[in-house]
């Protein structure tokens, strides 16, 4: 085997410059660079986490409050239902006792009208009995006129 | 028809001309690569070329992570992404074509007197992985090695140096042994597969037109060749690295 010792020199130097050329333009700041990625990387997972820990946050949050607007609701929904059976039923009771008052006082009415008729009535027949009497006691001849003139008035009596 | 590599004698010592010119060639692919890949790099938006690299890193990342702890392990990131992305390029250069001059006694390179062997004249190839030498896989595994060792040392000493005498210190030469087959292997196995390929290559260009399905077959095995060595040489340097640096844990 023919060995070229000046080649193996010359390589260990090459390769030396070699190193040195590319860990100084090349990897160092390549190095850095997919460091810097890595820590972007992190931070980028550390902010997304922080929003999804805060969306949970608010999403719970309203939730909370859309609870309690349903149940305020239907507070009021029940309110309201209370208010308006108890209105209904005040209401009815009013006009019940309205109209038990003007039946009452359409009965007293008709009483009282009654009992004017009544009354007038009474004072008719008797001033009518009276004249019937003094008519009598005028022509008391005989049975037959007498017969006549008191059926004659009771007519007028009837037709009156 | 035989192959010389174009060299020259400069000072008494031997240059492989193609070597080096291949070896500089890589270099700057691989550089271009990486400079493409980060310019206009950004955080959130990243080019095609940056995710390629960031993919790279993170293979590399994972090699990493399977041998030893990814934090004891994050020193030699920049190492293994360097290694394997220039022996990827290196092991894939040598394949798509080839470059041969025709030279004759006495011919000159930059005013460099050729080395032909002693021939009068010779068919030149300026064009291989530099991967194909011996030398150049040798460089790379003594990076390796010595870093291995070098980091055994600093940051683990004390298990480092008991690691040599364990069980008993009747083992010493056993593990003596296996630390010397450790860069054996880690070189010559990368040296062996790819020279091979690049051998094949030329015994089958040697077959004319009748080697051209072969030949397309060759250049597809040897890409996953070259992709597979790159990756098993970034492994094994993990693994020892992993070996010299982290304690085995006794109970």
């Amino acid at each position: 085997m023919d060995i070229v010792w000046s080649n193996f020199f010359i390589q260990l130097i090459a390769f030396g410059i070699l190193f040195w050329l590319l860990s100084r333009y090349a990897f160092g700041p390549l190095f850095s660079i997919m460091e810097q990625r890595k820590q972007f990387v992190k931070e980028q997972l550390e902010g997304a986490e922080n929003s999804r820990k805060q969306a949970e946050a608010q999403y719970e949050e309203q939730k909370q409050s859309l609870a309690q607007a349903r149940k305020d609701a239907y507070d009021i929904i029940e309110q309201a239902k209370h208010t308006s059976t108890k209105q209904a039923d005040e209401i009815v009771h009013a006009a019940k006792s309205e109209a038990t008052r003007l039946k009452d006082e359409a009965v007293k009415d008709i009483e009282s009208e009654k009992n004017k008729a009544i009354a007038s009535l009474r004072a008719q027949v008797s001033g009518m009995s009276v004249m019937i009497a003094s008519k009598i006691i005028e022509k008391q001849i005989d049975d037959k006129s007498q017969e006549q003139l008191v059926d004659q008035y009771l007519n007028e009596v009837g037709s009156k | 028809m035989d192959h010389i590599f174009p060299e020259v004698h400069l000072g008494g010592i031997r240059f492989d001309l193609a070597a080096i010119f291949m070896i500089v060639i890589t270099s700057i692919i691989v550089f271009v690569i990486a400079k493409l890949a980060v310019r206009g790099a950004s955080v959130t938006n990243p080019t095609k070329m940056q995710n390629f690299l960031e993919w790279v890193i993170e293979f590399v990342q994972n090699i990493i992570g399977t041998t030893m702890d990814l934090k004891k392990g994050r020193p030699y990131l920049t190492l293994g992404i360097a290694l394997i992305m220039y022996l990827f390029v290196a092991n894939l250069l040598g394949l798509p074509f080839g470059i041969i001059t025709h030279a004759h006694e006495g011919a000159t390179f930059l005013g460099m007197t050729l080395d032909l062997g002693g021939e009068e004249e010779a068919h030149i190839a300026w064009w291989k992985s530099p991967t194909a030498d011996v030398a150049v896989s040798g460089a790379l595994m003594a990076i390796v090695i010595v870093l291995t060792h070098v980091e055994g040392l600093r940051r683990n000493r004390k298990h480092y140096l008991k690691h040599y005498i364990e069980p008993y210190a009747a083992f010493l030469p056993l593990n003596i042994i296996k630390e010397i087959a450790k860069p054996l292997s880690l070189s010559l196995r990368l040296y062996g597969n790819i020279f091979a390929g690049e051998v094949m290559i030329g015994v089958i260009m040697g077959m004319g037109w009748f080697g051209i399905p072969a030949l397309i077959v060759w250049q597809g095995f040897s890409i996953f060749v070259g992709a597979i060595q790159s990756f098993v040489f970034v492994m094994l340097t993990m693994v020892y690295m992993s070996q010299a640096i982290v304690h085995e844990e006794h109970h």
